[in-house]
C-alpha cells in the first residue's frame, strides 16, 4: 500500500517540515523540478509527498485522501468537526507557533477575563441594539471556546478573513480571536489579548488520518516513530 | 403540499388544536436566518441548515416554529391574546436521527393571566400526549427561573453578579464554576498609575474624559462599540466589588435552593419553609408559583403528579419563567417541551409588551415511543 504524506507547499513552513523529515532519516526529494507539486522519499518506495497548502492539507486528511499531514493544529481543529476522533496527533514539530487568541481593544480596562467579556456580552443588546460583534476567520473554534467552556452565548460572528486585527478599530467588529505569535500586530492596533482568552496554543504537527488499513502496517508505523525520534 | 410521511396520528392531533381553539398557522420552510441566531446565540449555526440568497441575506431551513410564528403575528398585526397552533416539517444538523422531522405546537401570545396561560399550556401538552400515547406514563418536570431570581435578589447580591447568576441559570456546571468563582474576592489589576489615580479620586467625569481622549487617540470610535461612559461605570463597578466575595451563607442557601426537587404539589410549602429559614423575602414570586400550581389543579392537573425541581431552566435569554418537559417515565426523550417567554416578543420588534407561553411536540419522537410495547420504555 502507498502512503501519501501532505506537506506544506511554500515559505519557511515547508522549508521546516522538510528539515525534520531529514532529520528523521526520511529524505524528501522532489520529483522532476524544484517547483514540482509532488515528491517522494529517498529510499521508501511506497511513500508519496503531496505539496498541498496548509489549509488544504487539514481538508484532506479530514476525508481521508491522504494518510500524513504536515499542517497547524488550528487549521485541523477549525477545519474538522470531532477532529481528535478522526484524525491522530501524531508529533509536534517544534515549528510553525501561532496562538489562537481572544483580544479586546485596549482601552477595555473593565475587561481582563473571559467571565468580564461575558457580563459585556450579556448586556450588550440592552444598550447597542445588536449582539456583541467577533471578527474572525475561526468560526468553529470561536463557537467551542464561547459557548462550550464559557457559557458565552450573546455574541455574533462576523466573517473576517484578513486583517482582522483592525475590525475594531475599523467599527465592523467589537472584538477579535485571532492568531498571534508574537503579540506585535494586536499591539500596533491597541488590542488586548484576555488573561484567560488563550484558544489554543498552536504549532505544525504530522497528523495521521484514522484509517483502518494502518493497523500494523509497520510503514505506518516506521514514519510516526522516526518523525517522533527527530523532535524528541 | 401533500405531505405523505406524516406521523399516523398527525390528522388527530390537528383535531386536538381545533378543539383546543387555536387558529392553525404555517409559516414558509425557508426562514431568514438572522433572528435565530440573535435570540439563540452563534452555537445554533453548526445546528442548522443555512444558505445565501443571491443578494447575500443569509437565509436557512425553519429549525423550530416559535420565532416564524411569533413574527409571523407581528408582520400581521394581529390583535392579542392569541392562540396559534402549528404542524410541520423542521430541520436541524444532527449527529444522531433524521435532519428532518415534525413537530407541532400551541404558542399562546397575549394572555395577561400568566398563572392560567401557564397552567393552560402545561395541561394542554399532558392532554394531547395522554391522548396520543395511550397507556404511557408521563414525567413532567418543571422549573421556574424568576423564583430564582427573586432569590438572588432577597439574597442581596450585587446587581452585577445577580445578572450573571440568572444568566447561567439552566446551565448547572456553568452555575458551579460561577459559584466558586464569586466565592473569592477577584482584583482589578493591571491598571495604569494614571487610571489608577483618576478611578481612587472618584472622579469619573475626569475619568471618561480620558478615555475619550485615548480612544481618540489611537483611532478608535467612541461611539460604534463600547462608550468611555460604559466602560468607566463597569470599571467602577468592578474596584468597589474586588474585595467582595460571596459569603459562606449565601453560598449555601443558594446551593440549597438548586437543590430542591420534589413532587410540584409539595413545591409551594416547601418553598415557603426554605425563604422562612433562609430569611428570605421573595413574597412576590412565590404568590405567583402558588397561583400557577393552583392554576393547574382548576386545570384538572393532579399536581402530585408533577416535580419541580428549582435547578430547571433553559439557558436562553428570552425565556423569563416556566419551563416544562415531558417524557416517557424512565426514557430521556424529551416529547414535549415549554416555558414562557415574555421577552421573545419585544426583542423581535414588537412595540409592546407581549406576555408569551407555548409548548412544542417533537413528533418522530411520540412515532417511536408508539412503535414501542406499552410498558416499555423507549431507548
Amino acid at each position: 500500500m502507498t502512503i501519501t504524506i501532505a506537506l506544506p507547499s511554500k515559505g519557511r513552513m515547508k522549508d521546516d517540515a522538510s528539515a525534520i523529515f531529514e532529520k528523521a532519516g526520511l529524505k524528501i526529494v522532489a520529483v522532476g523540478n524544484e517547483r514540482s507539486y509532488r515528491g517522494r522519499v529517498e529510499g521508501l518506495d511506497d511513500v508519496e509527498i503531496a505539496f498541498l497548502s496548509a489549509s488544504e492539507i487539514s481538508r484532506e486528511i479530514g476525508n481521508g485522501s491522504i494518510d500524513f499531514g504536515v499542517t497547524g493544529e488550528d487549521l485541523i481543529r477549525e477545519g474538522l468537526s470531532e477532529a481528535d476522533a478522526r484524525v491522530e496527533f501524531c508529533a509536534r514539530l517544534g515549528f510553525g507557533h501561532a496562538d489562537v487568541v481572544v483580544a479586546v481593544p485596549e482601552i477595555w480596562l473593565d475587561v481582563d477575563t473571559m467571565a468580564d467579556l461575558g457580563d459585556v456580552a450579556a448586556d450588550f443588546r440592552a444598550r447597542h441594539g445588536r449582539r456583541l460583534a467577533i471578527a474572525t476567520k475561526y468560526w468553529r473554534l470561536t463557537q467551542q471556546f464561547f459557548s462550550s467552556q464559557h457559557g458565552i452565548q450573546l455574541y455574533r460572528i462576523v466573517e473576517s478573513l484578513g486583517a482582522t486585527e483592525g475590525a475594531p478599530a475599523s467599527g465592523s467588529a467589537d472584538i477579535i480571536v485571532d492568531i498571534t505569535s508574537t503579540g506585535s500586530t494586536l499591539k500596533a492596533n491597541h488590542l488586548k489579548i484576555l488573561s484567560d482568552g488563550i484558544m489554543l496554543r498552536s504549532e505544525a504537527c504530522l497528523v495521521r488520518a484514522r484509517k483502518a488499513e494502518h493497523a500494523g502496517d509497520p510503514l505506518v508505523a516506521k514514519i510516526i516513530e522516526a518523525v517522533q525520534g527527530a523532535v524528541a | 403540499m401533500p405531505l405523505i410521511n406524516l406521523p399516523a396520528f398527525a390528522a388527530d392531533l390537528l383535531a386536538d388544536f381545533e378543539q383546543l381553539g387555536t387558529l392553525r398557522v404555517d409559516t414558509p420552510v425557508i426562514q431568514p436566518a438572522e433572528p435565530f441566531l440573535d435570540m439563540a446565540g452563534e452555537d445554533l449555526r453548526r445546528r442548522i441548515f443555512m444558505t445565501e440568497s443571491e443578494t447575500g441575506k443569509s437565509l436557512c431551513l425553519r429549525p423550530e416554529f416559535t420565532i416564524p410564528v411569533c413574527l409571523r403575528h407581528i408582520e400581521t398585526a394581529t390583535g392579542t391574546p392569541q392562540r396559534y397552533s402549528y404542524l410541520g416539517e423542521i430541520f436541524r444538523q444532527r449527529r444522531e436521527g433524521a435532519n428532518e422531522f415534525y413537530q407541532a405546537g400551541i404558542e399562546d401570545l397575549g394572555e395577561t393571566d400568566v398563572a392560567s396561560a401557564d397552567a393552560r399550556a402545561i395541561s394542554d401538552a399532558i392532554a394531547i400526549l395522554t391522548a396520543r400515547l395511550p397507556g404511557r406514563k408521563l414525567d413532567v418536570t418543571l422549573g421556574d427561573q424568576s423564583v430564582f431570581e427573586a432569590v438572588v435578589a432577597a439574597c442581596g447580591l450585587p446587581a452585577g453578579w445577580q445578572k450573571r447568576l440568572i444568566h447561567a441559570f439552566g446551565n448547572p456546571a456553568q452555575i458551579d464554576t460561577l459559584l466558586t468563582r464569586l466565592s473569592s474576592p477577584q482584583p482589578v489589576t493591571g491598571l495604569s498609575a494614571e487610571i489608577e489615580a483618576l478611578l481612587t479620586s472618584g472622579d469619573e467625569a475626569t475619568l471618561i474624559a480620558h478615555l475619550d481622549e485615548t480612544m481618540e487617540a489611537t483611532g478608535y470610535s467612541t461611539n460604534a462599540s463600547r462608550s468611555p461612559r460604559e466602560i468607566a461605570a463597569r470599571l467602577k463597578e468592578k474596584r468597589a466589588l474586588e474585595k467582595t466575595a460571596l459569603d459562606g451563607r449565601t453560598l449555601s442557601v443558594l446551593r440549597e435552593f438548586l437543590s430542591l426537587n420534589m413532587p410540584l404539589a409539595d413545591a409551594p410549602a416547601a418553598l415557603f419553609a426554605f425563604a422562612e429559614k433562609s430569611g428570605l423575602t421573595l413574597d412576590g414570586a412565590l404568590s405567583r408559583f402558588d397561583a400557577r400550581v393552583a392554576a393547574l389543579g382548576n386545570a384538572g392537573v393532579d399536581a402530585h403528579a408533577l416535580t419541580y425541581r428549582a435547578a430547571f431552566g433553559r439557558p436562553l435569554d428570552y425565556y423569563t419563567g416556566m419551563v416544562f418537559e415531558i417524557v416517557i417515565e424512565g426514557s430521556p426523550a424529551v416529547l414535549a417541551g415549554g416555558g414562557r417567554f415574555d421577552r421573545l416578543m419585544t426583542l423581535l420588534g414588537a412595540k409592546e409588551r407581549i406576555p408569551a407561553v407555548g409548548f412544542a411536540l417533537w413528533l418522530d419522537r411520540m412515532e417511536q415511543a408508539l412503535a414501542k410495547p406499552q410498558g416499555e420504555a423507549p431507548q
